[in-house]
């Protein structure tokens, strides 16, 4: 379900299928690498909106979690640990982050969720049939990397 | 020259029939266009959208078509992919909607290793068997959208995905 008024409508109606909410990270240059960093946002805009169809019923992709690029990382960590707290306090049981900042890896450890760094890919002349065949074979990979965390926790909760 | 003389009244008159047709001819033309053009558009192939699938190369196991439309969404536009399962029935041509009628997840044919010849959805292990109807016990409480097809210069053409009634 997107971050819209009609699907948080169905959310809240139907709460208990869904246990899996969807962060993307975006990193945001104003300076040098601007649009590098806006080519990584519209990477991560497409590739969310794309999961979220395939497992609509099941997740709610939030809107993106900002941050810039002079920002300490101490202190976004800190941020985005607030965010999981109350996403967790919320009933949900999967939190997968999304981004293309290599610098999350350094943090993995202090969150809870599941970080997942995708290389940002330029789409830069492509046609839309082009792009959906890119984003189509990265997220068959996340679509089994997700379906294998569902699958672990209720076995561990059985 | 010939005997008959046109007269002067004759010849006025003729030419403000003959001008005068021409502007009624001018005025009532776009309006009969007017009148006409949703009938015209109608033999076009209404709201069926086209497919890369040729009707010939369909089998009897369901195949992933997509196809691409645009969409206006307030004052953004923008290309929507949508997706179909179609497969052949003897002559006729079933062509299914992946949306599940759950909770709105995309439905994958043979994703369960357990149900290889049902359609699985893996948010909720929602099952359909092959004419997309629900399974009991499962998630799902209707049978999977059919969309209306047809057949044009070999190419297979999609409609709007119906509901059905029956469960």
């Amino acid at each position: 379900m997107k971050w819209i008024p009609r699907e948080i409508e169905t959310y809240l109606s139907a709460k208990e299928y869904v246990d899996t909410a969807v962060v993307p990270l975006y990193l945001v240059d104003i300076g040098g690498q601007m649009k590098e960093s806006a080519e990584a946002a519209e990477f991560i805009t497409l590739l969310t909106n794309y999961l979220e169809r395939q497992f609509t019923g099941r997740l709610l992709l939030f809107p993106p979690f900002t941050y810039l690029t002079k920002d300490a990382s101490e202190v976004v960590s800190q941020k985005l640990q607030a965010w999981e707290n109350e996403i967790a306090g919320a009933g949900f049981k999967h939190i997968f982050y999304i981004t293309c900042d290599l610098e999350w890896r350094n943090h993995e450890e202090e969150l809870n969720g599941t970080v997942i760094w995708l290389p940002s890919m330029p789409f830069e002349g492509m046609n839309d049939s082009q792009k959906v065949t890119v984003i189509d074979r990265q997220v068959k990979q996340l679509l089994s990397l997700f379906t294998k965390k569902w699958h672990e926790n209720s076995l561990n909760n059985s | 020259m010939s005997k008959e003389r046109v007269s002067r009244r004759q010849f006025l008159s003729y030419t403000l029939t003959g001008v005068g047709g021409f502007m009624a001819a001018g005025m009532l033309m776009p309006m009969v266009r007017f009148a006409v053009d949703p009938v015209l558009r109608a033999e076009e192939g209404g709201d069926f959208i086209a497919t890369s699938q040729k009707v010939a190369d369909l089998t009897d196991k369901p195949v992933r078509v997509d196809f691409t439309f645009k969409q206006k969404d307030a004052w953004y536009e923008s290309e929507v992919t949508n997706t179909a399962w179609v497969y052949k029935e003897g002559d006729k041509i079933v062509a299914l909607s992946p949306v599940c009628k759950h909770l709105g997840c995309t439905v994958n044919w043979g994703g369960d290793k357990e149900h290889p010849d049902q359609f699985f959805c893996p948010c909720h292990y929602g099952r359909y068997t092959k004419d997309g109807t629900n399974v009991k016990g499962t998630p799902p409480l209707a049978p999977l959208d059919v969309y209306p097809y047809k057949e044009k210069d070999g190419f297979l053409y999609l409609g709007k995905a119906k509901p059905r009634k029956e469960a």
